[in-house]
Order: C-alpha cells, then structure tokens, then sequence
C-alpha cells in the first residue's frame, strides 16, 4: 500500500487536471466541427486554354472571349446593399402592402412593359448574409465559410479564382465606386476605383453621393467594359432606423430617382454602334435585411434579395418555356409583372458565360437559363442557319452548361484531391454517376446531333432537353452537397460538444470539493464573520456576471473594460475588507490605483481597436495627444522600458543571491538576466542612428533575438534537467517558490521581447499587480481551516484579462500583433510563427499567470505545513483556475450557438470563440505541464508528510 | 476574530458613557426625514424640468447640480438634528461636520468612479463633478453630520455593516443602497441601444436614485424591526 501510494505519489494531485484537459479536448472539438464550417481555398484560376480538355465546343470566336460566345458586350452592376426583395418586387406579390414596397417602381415598370428584355428576379443568397462573405460569394460563385483556410495572413484580398480576376486576366477593364469593401478584396483589379469608407453606419449620404457624382459621366466613357457602383444607404438606414421608417423610403425614393436617369441614359446610347448597343444593365442587392436592418443569418428575409437586369437590344422572343420559372401577378396598374427567381450561387457564372471569359475555377453555380437569355437578343445570327433563333439559343445554351458542368466537376474533383476535409466518398460516387449520364449522352447524342448542322430539330430538340435536365440534374446536386458542407451548422455536434463541456464542468467542481474534504476543511466554520458576503459568494457573483456579459455583443466588445470594472470591484471589496481588519491597507489602495491605472491603458488599447474596427464609437485618445506632442515624453518613451527592464534584472539578481537558490535554478535564472541585458542591446541597436556604428544592423536585427529565445529554451531543459535528476533538500514550500520563480524568468524574456517596449513596463505591472494579490490574500488570518481561496484566483484570473487587454490586444484578429511573430525572422514559417504570436498574444495573460500561481500557495503559509497539504492546495488552486477559464469558455460557446444567425456572428462572435478556445486549451495544457513541473515525486518529504499526516 | 472583539471594546472604552448611540428616533421620525428627502428629490426634478426645461437625460451636469443644491441644506439640517455626542456638540458644529463631509464624499466617490472607469476627459469633469456631489449628499454627508469624525463608528457603519440604533440604520443602509445602485446603473451603459440615457452619469445616477429610494423603504422596516426588538427585550 505504501509502496505504491509513493509511485504515484504525484499522480494522486494531477490526475482531475489531465482529465479535464481531455474533456475540454473533446468538447471543443466536436462544437468546432459543428461550428467553424471550414472550406479549403484552392489556388487554381481558370485558363482560356482550359477548356480544350473539356468534351465541349469552345467558343470559334478571337475576340478576347474564349470558353463561351459572348452575348454582352458590357455591364453595369448596381448593388443596393441590402436591398430587401420587397423592395423591388411589386406589393401584389405580398400578402399585405407595406409603406416600403413599391418605392422603386422604374424596376417594376420596366418588367412590366418589356418582359423579354428586363426581368425582376428573387435572388436567394447563402448564408452568413454580411457583405463581406457575400461580395466574396458573388464574385466566386462559391459558398464561403467563417474560415476559408489559406487565407491569405491578415489581409482580406480573395486570393481565390473569381469574376473580378478573370475580367482582369482577360483584359475586361472594370470601373468601381462606392463601398471600399470592393477594394479591400480587389486591391490591383480595377482599371479606375472610387472607394468610400463603409465604417461609418450613421452616415446615410457619403458613399451614395460619391456613387452618384462618378457613375452618370462614367456611363458617358468608353474605357470600361464593366461598371460596379455599390450604395450603402439602404443598408445604414437599416441599421439605424430600421426597415419602416422615413428615411428608408427617402432612400428608396432617391434610387428609383437615380436609376431611372440611370436607363435613360444607358437607352439613349443603346442605338446601333451606339456606346450602350450591347449593355447589360443590373440591379442587385447584396443580401437582404430583417425589419430591424439587422442581416448575417439565414432567415428567408434576410436570403432573399432583389435582382433586376435588363438588356437594351432587341430581346429574344421568348425562353423555351420548360426552363421557365417565373410567377406572374398583376400590379397595382393592372399590369402583369412576372418574377422568377434565382441563387445568387449562379451570379458569377452566368456573367462571365455572357461575357464570355473562362468561369471561375471554384464557381460551383449554373447559368441561369432567364438571365442568360437576357443577353441573347439580336446576335449576329449566321444566315445560312435554318433553325428558329429559341433553337439556336438552345444549342447555345447547352453548350454553356455542358463547359459549366466540366468546370464544376473539374472543381469538385480537384476540391477532394487537395483538402483534408473533402466530400465524402459516397457524397463523390454519387456526384461522379450523375455526371457520367450527363457527359455520356452528350458524348454519344447530342454532339453529333449539334455537329450534324442539317439535322432536321425534331430529333435535336428532345436530346437537347434532355442533355439540358442533365446537367441541371448534376449541378443541383453538387450545389446542394456544396450547402450542406459549407453552409449549415450541425447541431448534433455543437449540442454534444456542449454537453461534455457542462460535464466537465461538474468534474472540475467535484474535483474542488474533493479536494477541500482531503485538506480536512470544515466548511461550516470558514465563515466566522457573520457578514452575508462570504468571499466565495462573491466570487461565484463576480464569475457570473463575467460570464453572463459574454451573451451580449456590446459587452464582448468592451471586455476589456467589463474586466477591469470588475478588477476594481474587487479591489474596493478588498480595500473594505483590510479597513474591518486594519491592516495591508497600502496593499488594498495600490491593488485599486493600479486597477485604474489599467483601466486607462486598456482605453488607450481600445481606441487602437477603433480604427480597425466599424463597431467601435470614436474614442478621443488624448493620452496618446499628450505624448505626441513634448520632446520629454519621447525621452521618457524611449527609456523608461530600459530603465524597467534593468530594474527586473537587478530585482532577479537580488532573488538569485538568496541562499536556498540552488544551482540549476540559479543559472536559470542568471540566463534571464543575460537576455534582459540582451533585450536591452537588441532595442539600442534597433533605433536608427543609435547605435549602429556599435555592430552590423543585422545582428542586433536577428541574432539576438534568435539568442533570447535560444536561452529560454535552453532554461525551459535546464529546469526539466534539475526536474528530473537534481534532488535538493529543500523543504517543500521554498522549493516551490524557487522553482516558480526560475519558470517564471524563464518565460519572461521570451515575452518581454516579444511585446515589445511596452514589455518591461506591463511586466513590472503584472508583478506589483500580482504581489498586492498575494499580500491581500493574507487579510483574512491564515490558518489551515481556511478553504482554497476562491477570491484571490478570481482576482487574479480578472487581472490576468485586464493585462491581456492592457498590452493591446483584443479578441479579433485584427487584434493580433503579426509584426511580434517576425522579431529575429525574416522569413515565414508557419509553425514557428504562429507560436511567436501565440507567446506575444497569450504570453502576460496565460503563461505567466499560470506558472506564477503556486506563489498564491507558497504566499500564504509561513510555517511548513508538509508536502501533502501544500499539494492538495496547489492542486486546488489550479482546478479552480481552471474552471474559471472553463465557466468563461462555456458562456462563449452557448453564446455563439444563441447567436448563431446574428447579424455579427461572424465578425465578432466567432473570433471571440476562437480566442477563448484557445485560451481555454493553452491554459489547460499549461496546468498540465506545470502540474508535472510543479509536483515532484519529493521522496525525501515523505516522512514529514507521515509525520503531518499523523 | 479576536481582532474585532478589541475593536468594539476599544470603542466605548476611548469615549465614554456620553456617547453611547445616538438619540433613538421613532419610525414616524424616521418616515418623515426620509419623506421630506424623497419629497425634495421630486421636488428638484419637477423645478428642473418646470423652470429650467430640462431633466437628467438633457442636462445631466445642472440636473445633478440642482439636485445637490436643494438637497445639500435639507441632508445637513435634518440629520445634524440627530448627531451624536449631544453634550458635547452642538447643532451648528454638526452642521459643519456635514459640509466638511461634502467635499470629502465628493473625492471619495469620483476616485471610486474613475477607478471603475467613468471618462475622465474634460467634457466630462462637470458631470462627474456634480454625480459625486450628488453621491456624497447620500453617503458621507449624513454621516459626518452625525458620527462626527470618530473613525471608530464610520468603520463599525460602513466596514463591518453593524448599525446601532435607527438612525445609524437610516444612514448605513442609504449609503449602501445609492452605491450598489450606482454599481447596477452603470451596467447599462455599453449596450448598443444608442439611447441618450446611456451616457456617464445619467444612468448610473438613475441607479444612484432607485438604489437610495429603495434602501430608505428599506430602511424603515429595519427601524420598525428593531424597535420591536429593542421593545421585546426590554420586556423580557
């Protein structure tokens, strides 16, 4: 018994920590699956020459068009964002008329006089309806998800083939104005750009105007081929004052007024050899938006979107009718409006088959039958053909989806090919049969029906209807495998994730409880005061309104300042509790100056966020003003890091000289002070005309951060060394407090470096911070009754965030500081960069904090009170540390899976579940090593642990 | 433990038999102060908004500078009557205490406010300015008028929430309830409502001003709870 209670005598302490790692594992990884859709971005980009390999005819014409005849020779895109479909369709379509229907009535005029020319349309988008993904959407003609992996590193630019991309490759000259969005994912792609910033959403007017001040003369000049004017109006006045109100129906009123200039102008030049002979003019909106003017999920308002466009030729007379889809209803006027409908999936497609360049390589829509007939109006019709001209759009029109269908399987093929999580097999199988039926009439009917020019059309018709259900039949397949995949959540494997996330949770409180019953607490007799506060119930209060603020995105983008009002609160409970017991009084007040001081810094941070960020107010920073303007303050802000950073060596050289510094603990920490003075070096040298003539630009560049980080780890194997093979005959506590301090040293130089100037002084910050935390455990007499301190690990988690938020950071990941993974790199390496960045990111509020928390055990008992009950405590402790991050973690994930269809589940929700995952499981596997580090097997205690044990 | 047993044997030993409580007051007394406070509360709002046309949300800095105004004389007359010490101090020293105490609430409260993060900037400082004022007529000054300066009872009160007699109930429990009110008020504020009630200080003084409402109705039970206990054990 005895025996091998001493073999895994360390085991005893540690094992609710590995399991609880092992949960949160599981956990987060079943919720992830069913959360973060993930698709793989492929590099590919579709060829003029491509389309040789497909069984197709490709277009005989040379005039810069290749897969497809092309049918228009320009296009006017106007994107409305948010333009509702009721918007646009006439009120007779809706059970009742509202005040915002029927606004635009150009549109519906147009659809009604000349149907074969222009047509309304309900554009279905794919969810998350914010502009971004559906811009993006659009221009692929593909489905993108939350994380499009291989992303190019910050920046959004679409590095995946698109519409944009190959009217650019192609020599197609488009022209944008309005929403810089366009911009920002087409950096290089416009021949001319007039962009508006898209921040501001209480500005109903700016990006509209400058549409309207470039788009009428640019309609007068020939030097674009396609034009995009995106306005905002109607997606801000939704935002601000909803769906039903004035100035929405001003907004409206204002574009039926521009759009109607807009077809008057565009139809006095649609004469022969006239500038708009062969123009496709269209009306879209992005997606749609609820009565709020909130859009981002997938309810049927927010999908359905208008679409109008129109060709000023003359029209086609009429699509063979079997590839109708429209429904017809009378106006208001009596007249009939006929509205078909379509994806939004087929956008991309079907106007690069107009134009005709080379689809998209990961486009996974089909040509729209209605608006591909839309431009097929008078083309220059050979003479010698015999067919009626609907025949002839019919051998067209196969042909377009014939080389669409390749297209597509050809990406769907080269999609399971590369990525790790492709289709599945049965999915393919299913996928490749149906395309083999398809591709296989085609081969042996239809294409020697099509090259036998004098056939006579009743054989050719019904194979080209059949040829044509086909291919519907293959692309309706892959589209809807392609939704299932990309677009919607599995809720089995979020709801499953959750439950072992609550499980886990339980764990980690029986731990705790256990625990407490192992160090013999008599929980009845802890609270001897008789205030109704207890300090664990206000932990638990403190622990759920930090988690229950977590539910509303206001709070999570003010989390910084949520903490610190927290911080503070506990800092005022604590200055309450040392004025009953008069004492460490110095310790309360400067806990709460530096809780303030905190507070202006994570200020500071905000308004850094701001300017990234459309969500945030304006936030004056006058600090920053301040600093800006006097000389003295560059002084000050160029060696108050030194001056702190030669402060904390000369405070670790002091520790070292403490005589129960052993060795490998201290060189250990001997190595930091080296890197500090490395640090130092690194930071002259760094600034230009400082100190260059001392050495080569390139050394202090990249060596010696290379060094700092070379010593770290070989600190990191010093102290596993002395881990494994050095016995010393400390007693327990001391020797905890030596090694915390050499991990912690260890650690800090790395991020100290890292983090920049700002390093030294947020250091210097956690280390006063976390001394007033420990000092102020002490307030209530220390005593072994006492049962784990509940208060003290909130406090310090609380303060952990603040820090996190003090040095810059915040949950998005615009909030990441890239240029930290690049000190002492040039060049990039996945791996080691992302753990640069994970260090800078996660180094002041999880490494250090967790490797520092034994001091909270070590801090509290001044008498030895054996190897067993300091171990049971620390083991405590970091339970309870951990549930903390946990319960946070957990709020997060039901958080996201209420807000799941909310307008920002993408752009704040979900990076803010990103971040706290990963923390979550730094922190676990931290404890977990720690606790290896930390909890020795200690034979030499083994006695005095009997003795206490006695 | 053993610490505060020697506090409150330390306290009547350094001061005499003539400072025991102050007066008791009868709940009727009780309901009066807190009636004519709570009358003069309404009584500010409805000349703010009456003679000036303005309320909280318009003008929150001259609404909070009224409020002070018109509560300052009422807080410090009507508390000084019921100071302690009585032999020893008289009515115009205790009112003196009191407007000693305004300043001193005054820094007190907006150095707690900073540090939970009300905006410092110079647009603001009026604002905050006049909240604390405000804050300080519901915390300190009541208490200065009538504990004095004995730092002894301002601990016992605020430190270890053990009032002693119905007035020092009237005293710990509106302190407390106006800055847990205020603590509530401020939850609001991030939220993405863009309602102009939203801003610093409008609607942690709206907290402010339910929390202290709420504590003086409280307050009031608690009086009557312990007179009848006073009365039980005095029958006993």
């Amino acid at each position: 018994m005895e025996e091998r209670r001493r073999k895994n005598g360390r085991w005893r302490y540690i094992w609710p920590l590995w399991i609880t790692l092992l949960l949160h594992l599981i956990a987060i990884l079943l919720f992830t699956t069913g959360f973060l859709l993930t698709r793989t971005e492929l590099p590919y980009h579709s060829h003029c020459s491509d389309v040789s390999t497909s069984p197709c005819f490709p277009s005989s014409s040379n005039n810069g068009s290749c897969w497809t005849k092309p049918s228009v020779n320009r296009i006017v895109i106007i994107v409305l964002d948010a333009l509702r479909f009721d918007f646009v369709a006439p009120s007779t379509f809706f059970a009742e008329p509202k005040p915002w229907m029927d606004k635009l009535q150009v549109l519906k005029n147009m659809s009604s006089s000349r149907p074969s020319s222009a047509r309304i349309f309900k554009a279905i988008a794919d969810p998350p309806t914010t502009s971004l993904q559906r811009l993006k959407g659009l221009t692929t003609g593909g489905l993108p998800t939350f994380v499009d992996v291989g992303n190019s590193f910050g920046a959004p630019a679409i590095v995946e083939d698109n519409f944009i991309n190959q009217l650019f490759q192609n020599g197609k000259k488009v022209v944008m104005m309005g929403d810089d969005t366009w911009t920002q994912l087409f950096p290089h792609h416009f021949e001319r750009s007039y962009p508006y910033p898209s921040f501001n959403v209480k500005d109903l007017h700016t990006v509209d105007n400058g549409c309207i001040e470039h788009l009428f003369p640019s309609l007068y000049e020939e030097d674009w081929d396609v034009l995009i004017a995106h306005f905002l109006g109607v997606d801000h006045a939704g935002h601000i004052f909803g769906v039903d109100s004035t100035p929405m129906i001003e907004k409206l009123e204002q574009y039926n007024n521009h759009l109607e200039r807009v077809i008057k102008v565009l139809e006095s030049q649609a004469g022969p050899e006239g500038l708009h002979e062969n123009t496709l003019l269209v009306v879209m909106g992005d997606h749609g938006q609820t009565l709020n003017g909130d859009h981002g999920g997938g309810s049927a308002e927010e999908v359905e979107t208008g679409f109008f466009a129109m060709s000023f030729k003359e029209p086609l007379n009429s699509v063979p009718p079997e590839f109708d889809s429209y429904s017809c209803q009378t106006d208001l006027d009596g007249k009939s409006v006929c509205i078909s409908s379509m994806q939004q999936l087929d956008f991309a497609v079907t106007m690069s088959a107009l134009l005709g360049i080379p689809f998209p390589y990961g486009s996974i829509g089909r040509i729209n039958p209605e608006l591909y007939a839309l431009g097929a109006g008078s083309r220059k019709f050979d003479t010698s053909q015999k067919l009626p001209e609907s025949d002839v759009w019919m051998k067209n029109y196969a042909n377009a989806l014939c080389i669409n269908t390749w297209q597509v399987k050809r990406y769907i093929d080269a999609y399971s090919a590369s990525s790790a999580v492709g289709f599945s097999h049965d999915d393919l199988s299913r996928i490749a049969s149906v395309y083999a039926a398809a591709e296989n009439h085609w081969l042996h009917s239809t294409k020697k029906l099509l090259l036998d020019n004098d056939g006579d059309s009743d054989a050719l018709m019904p194979a080209l209807n059949w040829q044509i259900d086909a291919y519907f039949k293959f692309l309706t397949t892959v589209a809807e495998l392609a939704r299932s995949k990309w677009t919607e959540f599995d809720l089995n494997m979020m709801g499953s994730g959750i439950g072992i996330m609550l499980m886990s949770l339980i764990f980690q409180v029986f731990a705790i409880l256990r625990a407490s019953k192992q160090l013999g607490v008599n929980s009845s007799s802890s609270s001897g005061n008789s205030s109704i506060v207890t300090p664990s119930i206000f932990t638990l209060f403190l622990l759920g309104i930090r988690s229950c603020s977590l539910l509303s995105n206001s709070y999570i983008l003010e989390e910084g300042k949520v903490a610190n009002f927290l911080l503070s609160t506990s800092g005022i409970v604590a200055l309450r509790q040392s004025v009953i017991k008069e004492k460490l009084l110095t310790e309360s007040i400067g806990f709460l100056l530096l809780s303030t001081v905190c507070r202006f810094a994570i200020e500071v941070g905000l308004s850094k966020q701001a300017a990234t960020s459309a969500f945030m107010k304006d936030y004056s920073s006058w600090i920053a003003n301040i600093a800006s303007n006097l000389p003295v303050w560059d002084y000050t802000a160029k060696f108050t890091p030194m001056l702190v950073l030669i402060m904390l060596a000369f405070w670790l050289y002091k520790a070292t000289n403490c005589s129960f510094f052993d060795w490998p603990w201290k060189y250990a920490i001997l190595g930091t002070i080296l890197c500090y003075m490395l640090i130092i070096v690194h930071w002259i040298t760094d600034r230009d005309g400082f100190g260059v003539a001392l050495m080569p630009e390139s050394i202090g560049k990249s060596y010696i951060p290379r060094i700092v980080y070379a010593i770290s780890l070989g600190q990191l194997l010093l102290l596993a060394y002395g881990q494994l093979f050095k016995r010393n005959s400390l007693d327990c506590k001391t020797k905890l407090v030596t090694k915390t301090t050499a991990m912690l040293s260890a650690w800090s130089s790395t991020v100290i470096l890292l983090s920049g100037k700002q390093g030294p002084i947020i250091a210097f910050a956690s280390i006063v911070g976390g001394y007033f935390i420990l000092r102020m455990d002490n307030i209530e007499e220390a005593s072994k009754d006492r049962p784990g301190r509940s208060f003290s690990i909130m406090q310090w988690s609380l303060f952990a965030t603040c820090v996190f938020f003090c040095s810059g950071h915040w949950c998005a990941f615009d909030g990441l500081r890239y240029g930290a993974a690049f000190i002492g790199f040039e060049e990039f390496m996945l791996v080691r960069q992302a753990i640069l960045l994970a260090i800078d990111t996660f180094g002041f509020s999880i490494i250090l904090p967790v490797f520092g928390l034994p001091f909270l055990v070590a801090s509290k008992y001044h008498d030895n009170l054996g190897r067993h009950f300091i171990f049971t405590q620390l083991s405590q402790m970091y339970t309870t540390y951990g549930l903390i991050t946990a319960v946070i973690t957990t709020f997060t994930i039901l958080c996201v899976t209420i807000q799941r269809r909310h307008l920002m589940v993408w752009g704040l929700f979900a990076p803010k579940f990103v971040f706290d995952v990963f923390e979550l499981i730094l922190t676990d596997v931290l404890i977990c090593l720690a606790s290896i580090y930390y909890f020795d097997q200690g034979n030499d205690d083994d006695l005095e642990m009997k003795s206490t044990d006695s | 433990m053993d610490h505060r047993e020697k506090v409150s044997e330390v306290t009547p030993a350094s001061k005499p038999s003539a400072v025991e409580a102050p007066p008791p007051i009868s709940p009727s007394e009780t309901l009066t102060v807190n009636l004519i406070c709570g009358l003069s509360l309404a009584l500010t709002f409805w000349i703010s908004n009456s003679l000036y046309s303005i309320d909280l949300v318009t003008d929150p800095s001259l609404t909070l500078f009224l409020i002070s105004i018109i509560e300052l004389p009422i807080v410090i007359l009507l508390f000084s009557r019921y100071r302690q010490n009585r032999l020893q101090c008289s009515y115009l020293r205790a009112v003196g205490r009191g407007i000693l105490g305004v300043p001193v609430g005054a820094l007190l409260n907006s150095l707690g406010a900073i540090a939970l993060g009300a905006p410092v900037t110079f647009q603001c400082l009026p604002k905050t300015l006049a909240w604390s004022l405000m804050m300080s007529l519901f915390t300190t000054v009541p208490a200065s008028c009538v504990l004095g300066s004995s730092w002894a009872d301002w601990k016992r009160i605020f430190a270890h929430t053990k009032p002693n007699g119905s007035i020092e109930y009237l005293i710990c429990l509106q302190a407390h309830g106006a800055v847990i009110g205020g603590w509530f008020g401020a939850w609001p504020m991030p939220l993405d409502w863009e309602r102009p009630w939203q801003e610093w200080p409008i609607s942690v003084s709206y907290g402010t001003l339910a929390g202290y409402l709420v504590a003086s109705v409280a307050s009031l039970g608690f009086v009557l709870a312990h007179r009848s206990r006073l009365q039980h054990v005095k029958n006993e």
